[in-house]
């Protein structure tokens, strides 16, 4: 499997099993290593975004909009020109502008509304990244599928797409005159935490945000440590083109969160749960160790991936504190 | 709480009449990309209600010889269901269908979320969610007919709608096992209307916001969906796990009536958010059904 290594203590059947405490965390060293030209590329892809025309579209959804919040489909264009749709939620009630938060989605999953920043005078927006339902008229790889998409090569791999598409929902906020353009954070778990991290490190527009359990960590440790899903889609493409397994680990090199987190520069949280089996521990907290600004690192240890109990409101509640540190002018730093 | 025992069970009876009298038509391709030592990955699709294209996972262990115990999980309400990982797939066959509207499942009609829950809701006879009901029995038939493996003891089990398909599919198919419902969406419970619900439940008061005047058509078409009312016919095994504060599946006092007419239900209920225990309850499923279907 060509470059893969890993450390054996961890390298187990689950993941998790052998990770009870932050000692244990600390014992994982990533072998992911940061491509010399790595902040090159990225500047040339979002270069290459800002050429392409936002022309953004909002589209009420009565059925779905109550007394607090008024509920939107929204579109908007990205790389290749693909249009990308969301939920747009605004309050009903306060002035505006408002301050937003952007909801980035999990794998598989459909992102859903968050109608209930509404009712504290937030706007939410949940991005749909191309592939998912409203957004897969061009592009639709299927689950399992996206993880190894055009994985030959770093400008063909399906991931350049779905992080522009959420580099784009912050351009798309920046256009409504209801959005405070200084008071954006963003959150998501799984997947959607590997995307707050990779956002928040290309659009310093962002003042905060919240990593749960995030995917896209460590790729190669990931997919020895696990059988699980979606990271297996790694090892049974690793399996079936073996002659590729290079380029395969060279184009996630520039795809890894934990390569993107030096450049985040406003505070951030990573979730981590101990008994995870989908996003081992040790690589979600290599994220965590990469971060140089203000961070926070969450431990659930009886919690498996995506399901801490506490985590939901943890997220909710930090980020109304940072909403409201904002508000009354406060660092974010 | 309406209960319409005589229709309801009339109306099951001719679905399951109305499956009997279409073919399967099931094909089923290997699939070598996802394939791996101990179990082969097939791509199944076969022909449910109405004539609709439907799609299914499935795993079959290299190492099946004799009657192999089969894990079938139900969908969850969502557009994916997840291609099988349990690690169970080693030593059981695991099938993981998917309903009409899902991905997969998706070239004459895709579902919307939210949706799904009152798409054609006006009626009995146009509501989508009868339809999903009728892939979730069909997924069981064709596991039965699998000739691949030889299928022994039959586990059912799903969260949230998953939950409630199961719940079903037991009471419609004696050949099951055992069932472990996390959470089952208590869709059709005359409750939910009357309460302040979150998704994928609130889809009805979203409905009923714009439509204020339909709520009894919402009552008689999702009536014969609601799980407590199915309860009584569920003569094997349940494990039910609930959440004190879900607020969008299966409602504590809605689950409470569920597991007190289910006839052998084992029920766990969690102090937290909607899924109905996260990991430990993982813990406790896992080592239940290993038991049950026969799995050491």
């Amino acid at each position: 499997m060509g470059r893969i290594t890993t450390n054996s203590k961890i390298a187990k059947d689950g993941g998790g099993k052998e990770l009870a405490d932050q000692k244990d965390l600390d014992a994982f060293v990533t072998q992911v290593t940061r491509p010399g030209d790595f902040d090159d590329f990225w500047e040339r892809v979002l270069a290459g975004l800002v050429e392409v025309p936002l022309e953004p579209l909002v589209a009420p959804e009565t059925m779905r909009s109550n007394a607090n919040v008024d509920v939107s489909r929204v579109y908007y264009r990205s790389l290749d020109g693909i249009e990308i749709s969301g939920w747009y939620c605004v309050p009903t009630q306060g002035e505006g502008p408002f301050p937003a938060v952007i909801h980035y989605p999990g794998y598989k999953g459909e992102p859903g509304m968050r109608r209930d920043w509404g009712r504290k005078e937030v706007v939410s927006l949940t991005v749909a990244v191309r592939g998912k339902l409203g957004s897969n008229d061009d592009f639709n790889p299927g689950y399992p599928g996206l993880l190894t998409h055009g994985i030959e090569g770093r400008d063909t791999y399906g991931y350049k797409g779905v992080i522009s598409d959420c580099v784009r929902g912050i351009d798309f906020l920046l256009s409504r005159p209801e959005v405070d353009p200084q008071r954006i954070f963003a959150c998501g778990s799984s997947q959607g935490g590997g995307l707050t991290l990779i956002t928040a490190a290309l659009r310093p527009e962002i003042k905060g945000g919240v990593a749960g359990y995030p995917f896209l960590c460590c790729y190669p440790e990931s997919m020895q440590m696990l059988r699980s899903y979606p990271y297996d889609e790694l090892t049974c493409y690793a399996r079936a083109n073996p002659d590729r397994v290079e380029e395969m680990l060279e184009t996630l090199r520039y795809y890894d969160a934990v390569n993107f987190a030096p450049r985040i520069k406003c505070p951030m949280v990573v979730g981590v749960a101990l008994e995870d089996e989908v996003c081992p521990p040790g690589t979600s907290y290599a994220a965590y160790q990469a971060l140089t600004g203000h961070k926070e690192l969450w431990l659930f240890p009886d919690s498996g991936h995506g399901n801490a109990h506490e985590y939901p409101a943890k997220e909710t509640a930090w980020l109304e504190q940072q909403i409201s540190k904002s508000q009354t002018g406060g660092s974010n730093d | 709480m309406t209960e319409r025992g005589t229709d309801i069970d009339g109306m099951w009876d001719s679905l399951d009449r109305q499956l009997e009298q279409i073919p399967l038509e099931l094909e089923q391709e290997r699939d070598a990309f996802y394939s791996q030592s101990e179990y082969d990955v097939y791509r199944l699709h076969y022909t449910g209600l109405d004539g609709y294209q439907l799609f299914s996972w499935l795993s079959i262990p290299l190492s099946a010889d004799g009657p192999v115990p089969a894990l079938l999980r139900m969908p969850d309400y969502g557009s994916v269901h997840d291609i099988v990982y349990t690690p169970l797939r080693s030593s059981a066959v695991v099938m993981n269908p998917t309903h009409r509207g899902q991905r997969h499942s998706d070239s004459q009609f895709q579902a919307e979320y939210p949706g799904l829950l009152t798409e054609g809701i006006d009626r009995l006879q146009t509501f989508v969610m009868m339809r999903v009901f009728a892939d979730a029995l069909r997924a069981v038939d064709v596991l039965l007919a699998q000739t691949s493996a030889q299928v022994g003891a039959v586990g059912l089990t799903g969260q949230g709608l998953g939950g409630t398909l199961s719940l079903f599919a037991a009471a419609r198919r004696p050949r099951i096992t055992a069932v472990a419902a996390d959470t089952p969406l208590a869709l059709g419970h005359p409750d939910v209307l009357d309460h302040e619900l979150v998704y994928p439940l609130d889809e009805l008061n979203d409905y009923l916001r714009v439509y204020p005047h339909r709520s009894e058509a919402i009552l008689a078409s999702t009536a014969p969906l609601n799980p407590v009312t199915a309860a009584p016919k569920v003569q094997v095994p349940v494990l039910l796990s609930l959440g004190s504060r879900d607020r969008g599946l299966c409602p504590l006092p809605i689950g409470e009536q569920l597991a007190a007419r289910l006839p052998d239900c084992d029920v766990r209920v969690y102090d937290g958010g909607s899924e109905g225990g996260g990991h430990p309850h993982g813990v406790v499923r896992a080592a239940w059904l290993r038991e049950r279907i026969g799995l050491v």
